[in-house]
């Protein structure tokens, strides 16, 4: 089995006892995602239990690719289960981190983790190669993830985090354990607890840290020192030097690159104030580095909407100065283990409460935050810390601020005016809003979770900046169009799948580019792990013809590692049968079309304000011609949105009445048994 | 690019402009960025203002700015100049160059005052 360890740790915390999946059992899947699914599938019988259940089982999946030297393809970690963050069901969802953790497992000598039952007191799960036991961990329990961490880099190494690691009289090594792990938010349950692997690599969404804490879980550490049988090491380096020579950066000519993904470019996903010194850091086997590594400590590996949490609060309360309070609040996300969306969006909901004179010491949700400090270390503490410990009110907030405004009895309203900024699913929208950028939310509502793949954003940034400075956008919309529909494998050369008009937004084109994508991650950035960051690359600036290297570059690279002849499209197809799967679980849990629909205030206010100024813009035509147009000001029609519904679920095969899969297309996927069970549950779409 | 020096505030508008303003007074906003896509700014105070269009990329209706500024603040002085920045400015990003600079000042001008 190239690119493969051969077994997945199976462990039951109720028993401690261990055991192993062979990896071939599930190989028809590949890895990562499809794996993770189906072997829940088959050991969670009762799909309808809660997240907190013990018999909810959590999947930590790697892929053939994990720890090889595929670009952007080596570091990334899928965790899977029932969820606990989604609202009105505990969907079956997922989420995703990088850094060491998953090569580290391959390098173990294994492909995956799946975890069962709970433990009855506090533990962590200790794994150095073959040798897997599970460690009681009354010391780590009420550490934070940084401090824990350390304590097991520490006990690992038996001398000291900073020595050799000996896992026998002849294998040592100076690597440090990757751990995963969960802080006090997910010791105390949150909802809105995550996973932190070193620094700053966070599975985030879903609650997983709070999963993990009602299974006693505090951690899980691993160390590995072998290696992966890799089918063809020399077309994966010849594969390595094409993506370079003929994508890579052009380092003497980076006027030619301005838009490559193979090849250093400067991070720019931050909003705080760069480091004055400070190096690139990576995820194994990563040629990018969207990381940091400070000379302050601060702020370390964090990128993206962590940044965010605190940076205007700090400046605004520092006379439009930066100061640490930024780089330390989030570095607190890090280490209480909080999702960054829920503390950013919830921060941002109390304050509009607190400035309606509703939220505040004496008022009707009473809470002691003294908001005068806003912007300083001590409020953010004080925030992060009533989440983490449940302490007052932050007992609710600590529920998710969706089920907080629930409880408060503000729910309804506050998604009406918008104060609220929860889209879908009751989980805060993430900066591409569903009014916007659709196939975003559409396919977040669709599926189990704010989908936070990028894979179109692109079409966003670039004439959103351009415009916004007064240029003229390059490349212009109706060539990048064109090159992107070649690649909308197997619905290949509809440029109209692009049209982000408000005309063409409830098409059957954009529920072909909804379908597309919902394929596309489900394979080759969920399944297989190329990073979100990376991949795809629709076009690439220093290609004549701008065409990237999607479409060639995924197989190309899965087929040296793995000796499989496996085509782009059969990835798609895959991934078709993955996001299958996944629905028959969601009906399985309750899911009905009529229960798929977005929060009010995503019907009728308009995005952005108003469309009287340069902010959102997207390809789309006007009048026949192609142009990046403006689609702030905006909102979804509701009927329209529903009959873009019965659209995606025809074209899907799924039945357009209730949105459950039919068995004639189950079947046709190789689902038979899905369909069997949906039909024993009444849960079997007509038709 | 040069615009019209701000005349000193009085008290009161210093007063004003230094004061948060309530839930339904508040101005909304963006910052972007590459991934993040657009992170949504609620603002309750003059300051906060500042503060967003100093940041690399941000978003803001300046009409509605311009009359957040005239109606909430008071300023009726600095709203006429806030409209000449957006006839003088041929793209936002100089727009926001322009206001950020006026905004700025008369910050400045308020807290030398208060």
């Amino acid at each position: 089995m190239n690119g493969y360890a051969g077994k997945i740790l199976r462990i039951n915390l109720t028993d401690r006892k261990t055991s192993t999946i062979d990896t071939r059992d599930y190989e028809q899947w590949v890895g990562g995602h499809g794996m993770g699914s189906a072997i829940f599938w088959d050991l969670v019988k009762d799909k309808t239990i809660s997240g907190f259940h013990p018999d909810n089982v959590v999947t930590i999946m790697t892929s053939p690719l994990s720890g090889t030297l595929v670009p952007g393809a080596s570091a990334r970690t899928e965790v899977q289960g029932i969820g606990v963050q989604s609202s009105p069901i505990e969907w079956f969802t997922r989420s995703n981190f990088g850094g060491r953790f998953a090569p580290m497992l391959k390098y173990a000598g294994w492909d995956g983790i799946v975890i069962e039952g709970k433990a009855d007191k506090p533990v962590w799960i200790d794994i150095r190669n073959e040798e897997v036991k599970v460690k009681e961990a009354q010391h780590l329990w009420g550490l934070d993830t940084w401090k824990t961490q350390e304590e097991i880099w520490r006990e690992v190494s038996g001398r000291g985090y900073d020595k050799w690691v000996e896992l026998d009289s002849e294998q040592r090594t100076t690597q440090r354990p990757a751990v995963l792990t969960i802080g006090p938010a997910g010791e105390n349950l949150a909802r809105i607890a995550c996973l932190i692997h070193d620094a700053g690599n966070a599975s985030g969404q879903g609650g997983f840290g709070g999963i993990w804490g009602s299974k006693n879980l505090k951690a899980i550490s691993v160390i590995g020192m072998g290696g992966i049988q890799i089918a063809d090491p020399k077309g994966l380096m010849e594969a390595r030097l094409w993506a370079q020579v003929k994508y890579g950066t052009d380092l003497k000519n980076l006027d030619a690159s301005w838009f490559s993904k193979f090849g250093r470019k400067k991070p720019q996903n931050r909003f705080w104030d760069p480091h004055e010194s400070a190096r690139l850091q990576a995820c194994i086997g990563c040629h990018l580095g969207c990381k940091e590594r400070t000379n302050t400590g601060f702020g370390n590996e964090s990128t993206c909407h962590e940044t965010t949490f605190y940076t205007a609060y700090d400046k605004s309360k520092h006379g439009g100065r930066q100061t640490s309070a930024t780089y330390i609040a989030t570095d607190l996300l890090q280490k209480y283990g909080i999702n960054a969306y829920e503390a950013s969006r919830g921060l941002t909901y109390i304050r509009a409460l607190q400035r309606m004179g509703i939220f505040g010491s004496g008022k009707r949700l009473n809470c002691d935050l003294d908001f005068r400090k806003l912007g300083e270390i001590e409020f953010a503490n004080e925030f992060l810390k009533m989440i983490a410990y449940r302490r007052g009110i932050g007992d609710d907030f600590a529920e998710g601020f969706f089920r907080a405004a629930k409880k408060w009895s503000r729910l309804e309203e506050d998604l009406k005016t918008g104060i609220l900024p929860y889209s879908y699913w009751g989980l805060p929208e993430h900066g591409y809003d569903p009014r916007a950028e659709v196939e975003w939310g559409y396919g977040s509502i669709l599926g189990d979770r704010d989908i936070n793949e990028h894979d179109f954003n692109f079409l966003f940034w670039w004439p959103s900046g351009a415009i916004w400075a007064g240029k003229t956008p390059q490349p212009p919309a109706g060539q990048v169009v064109k090159i992107i529909a070649e690649k909308l494998i197997p619905y290949e050369n509809n440029p109209l799948m692009l049209d982000f008009s408000t005309d063409n937004i409830y098409s059957e084109h954009m529920a072909k580019l909804v379908a597309w994508h919902r394929h596309y991650t489900r394979f080759w950035k969920e399944s297989v792990l190329y990073c979100d960051h990376r991949w795809p690359e629709f076009i690439n600036s220093k290609v004549p013809g701008y065409s990237g290297i999607t479409g060639e570059g995924e197989p190309r690279f899965f087929d040296v590692v793995t000796g499989k002849k496996f085509s782009f499209l059969d990835g798609m197809e895959l991934g078709r049968k993955i996001w299958n799967l996944d629905n028959a679980v969601w009906t399985l849990q309750g899911r009905h079309r009529d229960m798929v629909h977005f929060s009010d205030y995503i019907y009728h206010l308009p995005y952005g304000g108003s469309g009287n100024y340069a902010m959102y813009h997207l390809p789309g035509r006007e009048k026949g011609r192609w142009d990046y147009i403006r689609v702030n000001g905006r909102y979804l029609d509701k009927t329209k949105f529903e009959e873009f519904k019965t659209r995606f679920y025809n074209l899907e095969g799924w039945d357009s009445r209730s949105g459950w899969p039919k068995r004639k297309t189950l079947e046709s996927l190789g689902l038979k048994f899905v369909a069997d069970e949906l039909e024993k549950n009444k849960k079997l779409g007509a038709g | 690019m040069s615009i019209m020096k701000l005349r000193d505030p009085s008290r009161e508008l210093a007063m004003r402009v230094l004061t948060e303003v309530d839930f339904e007074h508040r101005l909304n906003g963006f910052i972007l960025r590459e991934r993040a896509g657009a992170v949504p700014i609620s603002m309750y105070s003059f300051k906060e203002v500042v503060s967003l269009l100093d940041d690399p990329q941000p978003r803001l209706d300046f009409k509605q700015l311009e009359e957040w500024i005239r109606s909430v603040m008071g300023d009726t002085e600095l709203a006429i100049h806030i409209a000449q920045a957006i006839r003088k400015g041929n793209n936002d990003q100089e727009r926001t160059y322009l206001i950020g600079d006026l905004l700025g000042e008369r910050l400045n001008q308020c807290k030398r005052l208060i």
